[in-house]
């Protein structure tokens, strides 16, 4: 019995390790999105995050850097999809897409002397109370401290939306760019910097998945995450609180799904393998269902190219 | 503080176009002034300059004396410059409140304060929490104006106003303009609508191909002295003899006319029965927002609703889409022209090719017959004189002018039973109007029928032979036209009712 509760403990603490980059990732874009730019990149900023980072710790073998490191590293490159963006006026998802592309091609290229390193263990807080307490002990406690930060980070960014004034501001640029601009507010600043808080959080979930996650350098470790995140913050409808049920989802069907591998149901793996991208989906239409709140939630000029009159 | 703005030598070329032209001009509180001008006559080049959205080429603009430096809007703000545009500035999904603190410099709850100041003063009744969406668009001019008066404006200009609000809201709006001109705001108030000029503002500059061409007082200037000055050509007069005789036959018959939508942006139908004579022009009044969309897309075939019936030329026709009632006769012109009636990217003669399927030869097995095409673009240009002879002209270059004329011509060479037309002379100057206008009634003295949803009440009285109101999706009862004035429809579409 008591050995059964406590394996539920440790599969829900598994879980949500498991949803973390997706969190980070997907609050990111959150944030740039709701600003009106679509940032298809998320994938290739993840994955330079993963590599930058993981790098950065075998070099200076100092774990702070590498996450700082990988933070600007994500700001780096989507400074580029900034540029072409917003100063350019080059079409959002192409110039996404193209960062993907990019992003992907150059981690392969700068982690092929990083391969097969082992990586550092990553400091973990708590770790007596995670033993001590049965059940609690492992869901809330011995996660590293990127961990918790995921976990605040939706009602971060909720309550930065919806109480503070740059929120507003961010709002309002994702509503319609040309009224802002006819207030005064700087458009382009606003959403550079919405683009840059975005690719530094897939930074730091890359980084998560190459030092915390699964300690090492793997070509393409992220996998297709990237992509997730992005989905969820659509099918999420563009609310923090949301994004974050939807990666616990994801990550939980995926972690339960393993086990029922492992176990050996009779079920076709193929169709397992499907199920979280599914299950997802599902849910988040079902509880997304509310048009009115779609409508108001919706950043209406997003992916729109917005550019000043002279 | 008495104020005085004076701009000086204002010049803005566009390429291809000079759109300010050595522009001077003064103002100086205490009075409204109006700048009156026909659509590209250059006043909202000279507006946006005002408020900082773009900068001159040459010429500045004083305010007391004090050159202004307006590169941004900011600037004009900084400068006690308040600006309502014609297309509101707002921010749909956010609140009022949300909206209106996005630029304000203090804490909330003072903020709250002055707003509530500001609406009992004026007496603006406005719910400070529900989203912009959900405001008429009289509220929403209300919303801009309080933006404008929480910084306590030295100028107020407002760039045509009225062009959506009800009669009602426009009286309102000009006492609240005149109560601002007496505490001493300097108000510049942008329109092409004669009338208003005339019984609103003290004196008038009048603006043509990007000149000022006069300045005087109101007081000694008539309806037609100002609308020669501003066409630059004495307009001729047009005037619809009303034909209602009672036993023609119904052409057109709508039964029961339904439509709910769980969209906050649309409006439900409810119960809508109509019917329209041979040779009858029947007039569908409303503020914008209250279901005629729908009621267009619906008799377009754009959207099909269960249980209605429509009736045309003795068939049901309710099922049918609208290529399909196209076959049947009926001819629609929508109100967006770019992205409803025409498809701006493409060329003259594809955007008409667009629309004739079945009852041309445009088309011969799978491949457009190209030369037919425009061969017939080329009438259509000619006989409704739209502005160019070049078929291969992307649409996108014409004026909205040149571009209804395009669309109606391209709707009326099948020679349809029935017109369905929504906002037809929306945005355009005199003389297109007149233009439009001429060729309505040219199709009701050819004993076809047209159906005109309109927000133009001046047009509709002019047009129609019977007039319906359509408020919040439902109908009014359907008057003759010769029973129906101004204040009459002012009342029933903003929702009272007469009798």
């Amino acid at each position: 019995m008591s050995l059964e509760i406590s394996f539920i403990g440790i599969l829900i603490g598994s879980i949500m390790a498991s949803s973390v980059p997706l969190i980070l990732a997907a609050s990111g874009e959150l944030i740039t999105e709701r600003s009106g730019v679509l940032n298809l990149g998320v994938e290739g900023m993840m994955i330079i995050g993963a590599i930058s980072g993981f790098a950065l710790m075998v070099i200076t073998d100092n774990l702070f850097i590498a996450i700082v490191g990988s933070m600007l590293s994500g700001v780096i490159i989507s400074l580029i999809f900034g540029f072409l963006t917003q100063s350019l006026l080059t079409n959002h998802v192409a110039t996404g897409l193209a960062l993907t592309i990019f992003g992907i091609g150059l981690s392969a290229m700068l982690g092929k002397n990083f391969v097969g390193i082992p990586g550092k263990e990553f400091p973990i807080l708590f770790s007596s109370l995670r033993e001590s307490i049965p059940f609690f002990g492992p869901i809330l406690f011995g996660h590293s401290i990127i961990l918790y930060f995921a976990f605040t980070l939706p009602f971060l960014t909720n309550y930065f939306l919806k109480k503070t004034k740059l929120g507003l501001v961010v709002r309002a640029v994702g509503d319609s760019p040309v009224s802002a601009s006819n207030q005064g507010i700087n458009v382009i600043l606003v959403r550079y910097c919405c683009i840059l808080y975005g690719g530094a959080m897939c930074g730091l979930a890359g980084a998560y998945l190459s030092l915390i996650y699964t300690p090492q350098w793997i070509e393409n470790m992220t996998a297709g995450r990237g992509w997730i995140a992005l989905a969820l913050v659509v099918f999420a409808t563009w609310s923090p609180i949301k994004v974050l049920i939807g990666a616990l989802i994801f990550g939980g069907i995926t972690i339960l799904q393993l086990h029922m591998q492992a176990i050996g149901f009779r079920i076709p793996v193929q169709f397992l393998s499907a199920l979280p991208y599914l299950m997802t989906i599902i849910v988040l239409v079902v509880i997304s269902r509310d048009s009115r709140k779609i409508k108001l939630n919706t950043p209406t000029s997003l992916g729109r190219i917005f550019y000043k009159e002279k | 503080m008495a104020t005085d703005l004076r701009i000086s030598n204002i010049s803005k070329i566009y390429p291809g176009c000079i759109a300010n032209d050595n522009v001077s001009l003064q103002f100086k509180s205490g009075k409204i002034y109006a700048l009156l001008g026909e659509n590209g006559a250059g006043k909202s080049t000279l507006v946006k300059i005002l408020s900082g959205v773009i900068s001159p080429d040459n010429g500045e603009v004083l305010l007391n004396e004090k050159n202004l430096k307006l590169s941004s809007p900011l600037d004009a703000k900084k400068n006690k410059i308040g600006m309502v545009f014609q297309h509101f500035n707002l921010f749909e999904t956010l609140s009022v409140f949300e909206n209106l603190s996005i630029d304000a410099t203090e804490d909330n709850k003072s903020l709250r304060l002055r707003i509530n100041e500001i609406l009992k003063k004026y007496n603006f009744s406005i719910d400070l929490d529900v989203p912009v969406l959900n405001l008429s668009a009289g509220q929403k001019q209300k919303v801009e104006i309080i933006r404008c008066l929480l910084r306590s404006p030295k100028v107020l200009i407002m760039d045509e106003p009225t062009s959506v609000l009800t009669e009602q809201e426009t009286e309102e709006l000009f006492i609240s303009l005149k109560k601002f001109c007496d505490e001493g705001i300097l108000i510049i108030y942008i329109t092409h609508k004669l009338k208003e000029v005339l019984s609103l503002c003290d004196e008038v500059a009048v603006m043509r191909k990007g000149k000022v061409v006069s300045v005087s007082q109101t007081q000694n200037e008539r309806v037609e002295t100002l609308a020669n000055k501003m066409v630059g050509q004495k307009l001729a007069k047009i005037k619809k003899k009303i034909n209602i005789s009672k036993n023609k036959d119904e052409i057109f018959k709508v039964k029961h006319l339904n439509f709910y939508s769980d969209d906050p942006f649309e409006t439900n139908l409810v119960n809508l029965n109509f019917s329209v004579k041979k040779g009858e022009c029947l007039g569908i009044a409303g503020i914008s927002g209250n279901g005629q969309n729908e009621l267009f897309q619906i008799l377009s075939g754009e959207i099909i609703t269960p249980d209605t019936s429509i009736i045309f030329r003795n068939k049901e026709i309710a099922k049918l889409n609208p290529k399909q009632r196209r076959e049947y006769l009926m001819a629609f012109s929508p109100e967006d022209r770019i992205s409803q009636a025409a498809v701006p990217e493409l060329k003259i003669y594809e955007n008409v090719a667009l629309n004739n399927f079945k009852s041309s030869n445009f088309f011969e097995k799978g491949l457009v017959n190209e030369k037919k095409i425009k061969e017939h673009s080329k009438k259509i240009l000619s006989d409704f004189s739209v502005n160019t002879d070049n078929v291969e002209l992307k649409s996108q270059f014409l004026s909205g002018g040149n571009l209804q004329k395009l669309i109606l011509g391209r709707e009326l060479i099948t020679a349809p039973e029935l017109l369905i037309c929504y906002n037809p002379t929306w945005g355009l100057d005199v003389g297109a109007i007149n233009y439009i206008h001429e060729t309505l009634i040219k199709i009701n003295d050819q004993e076809k029928s047209t159906i005109l949803i309109s927000t133009d009440t001046e047009e509709l009285l002019k047009l129609s032979d019977r007039i319906a109101v359509i408020y919040k999706g439902k109908l009014s009862k359907i008057m003759p036209s010769e029973e129906v004035t101004p204040e009459k429809l002012g009342v029933l579409m903003g929702g009272g009712s007469i009798d």
